[in-house]
């Protein structure tokens, strides 16, 4: 890793006083939507909360050396990259008007014309990305932001290339999942465990923090799509000898609409499975 | 924490795996130390079936897992066919 030690932006000494200062860590959150006009404000709002208001603990933990207390007082640096796959119901409008309120150095607009999938809005954000560090979540609530500044913590602690947010460990957990539901992820869990030995406890999720050059890193090597590609992130991350954390996290299912898991997303998770099997 | 039922069915499920692997290991490891004249033999079945049984039951999952798995396909195919 002493490469990757020199490398690494944060650590650079103190010979470039203008622009970033030294050791400012800047997290950049990809968001990508598609018909999320309602949730959106709300997401948008409830991460700029969970960064402003992460100040006092985080300055309280790690109260120790001058550097990083001046880089806490400072606040944590982030934005928010919106990537919008031309959705129908106007998640573009709402998303300009945050952009006017909060400012378009916090709110990016990223967005495409059509739905083009996650792996290439992940590329796609990762361009416009200023950030060292890289945040992905869904855009539906699923996902707490006040996680946020535990993923941060948890990074900095351990040094970790990811930061994953894992429903199998600790309190972790799902919220709205009946039994069958949860036998079933339990289930697909523990033959995954078996087959990949991945070495982090949940490999579908999709709350992570990442070093932005790990990321791209990986998003070169995936080959598959949907949640399998989360998956083959992690196995790949492990082949290349990355520092996983994990947080435990809730992750609220959809309280509304449909989100069956029906035999042939069971038949195309399996084939996933194997595929990663075989080629990882 | 797991909502009543779930905990129930949970709490159900660690009960019958220990009880299926109680018996098992008494029925391998303990009996073929025991006097074959002791009382306990008469709860266990002919120790062939110690291999049998299990046997069975993982031919029975494959069996099952490649239905469920042709169903899904075929379902899938016929699909594909009509939105053709």
């Amino acid at each position: 890793m002493a490469s990757e030690e020199a490398s690494r932006s944060p650590r650079r000494s103190r010979r470039e006083p203008e622009g970033r200062a030294p050791r400012q860590d800047k997290y950049s959150v990809l968001l990508p939507t598609y018909n999320e006009r309602e949730n959106l404000p709300l997401i948008v709002w409830l991460l700029v909360k969970s960064f402003s208001e992460s100040i006092f603990q985080q300055h309280a933990e790690f109260g120790g050396e001058v550097l990083n207390d001046l880089y806490f007082i400072c606040g944590i640096n982030y934005e928010i990259i919106i990537i919008d796959d031309g959705s129908p119901d106007g998640t573009r409008d709402v998303a300009e008007q945050l952009e006017k309120i909060y400012g378009s150095d916090k709110i990016l607009l990223r967005p495409r014309e059509k739905k083009l999938g996650l792996g290439t809005a992940y590329i796609h954000g990762m361009k416009h990305a200023t950030g060292n560090y890289v945040i992905i979540m869904d855009a539906d609530l699923s996902h707490h932001p006040k996680f946020i500044p535990e993923f941060i913590r948890k990074q900095k602690e351990g040094n970790f290339d990811i930061v994953s947010g894992t429903r199998y460990k600790g309190n972790g957990g799902v919220y709205g999942w009946d039994l069958k539901r949860k036998i079933i992820s339990r289930g697909a869990n523990f033959i995954t465990q078996i087959l990949l030995r991945p070495g982090a406890s949940d490999l579908t999720g999709s709350f992570r923090l990442y070093r932005k050059e790990v990321l791209q890193k990986l998003i070169e090597k995936c080959v598959s799509k949907g949640y399998v590609f989360q998956m083959e992130m992690i196995v790949r991350a492990r082949q290349l000898n990355y520092t996983i954390g994990e947080v435990p996290i809730s992750f609220v299912d959809r309280v509304y609409g449909e989100s069956k898991l029906g035999g042939n997303e069971i038949v195309s998770f399996l084939k996933g499975l194997l595929t990663l099997f075989a080629t990882t | 924490m797991a909502t009543g039922t779930d905990q129930v069915v949970g709490l159900g499920l660690v009960a019958v795996s220990l009880v299926i692997f109680t018996y098992y290991t008494a029925w391998v490891i303990l009996l073929p130390f025991i006097d074959s004249q002791h009382v306990i033999h008469k709860y266990f079945l002919p120790r062939a079936y110690a291999v049998a049984i299990p046997l069975a039951a993982g031919l029975l999952l494959l069996l099952f897992v490649g239905v469920f798995i042709t169903y899904v396909m075929l379902k899938n195919q016929k699909v594909t066919k009509k939105a053709q």
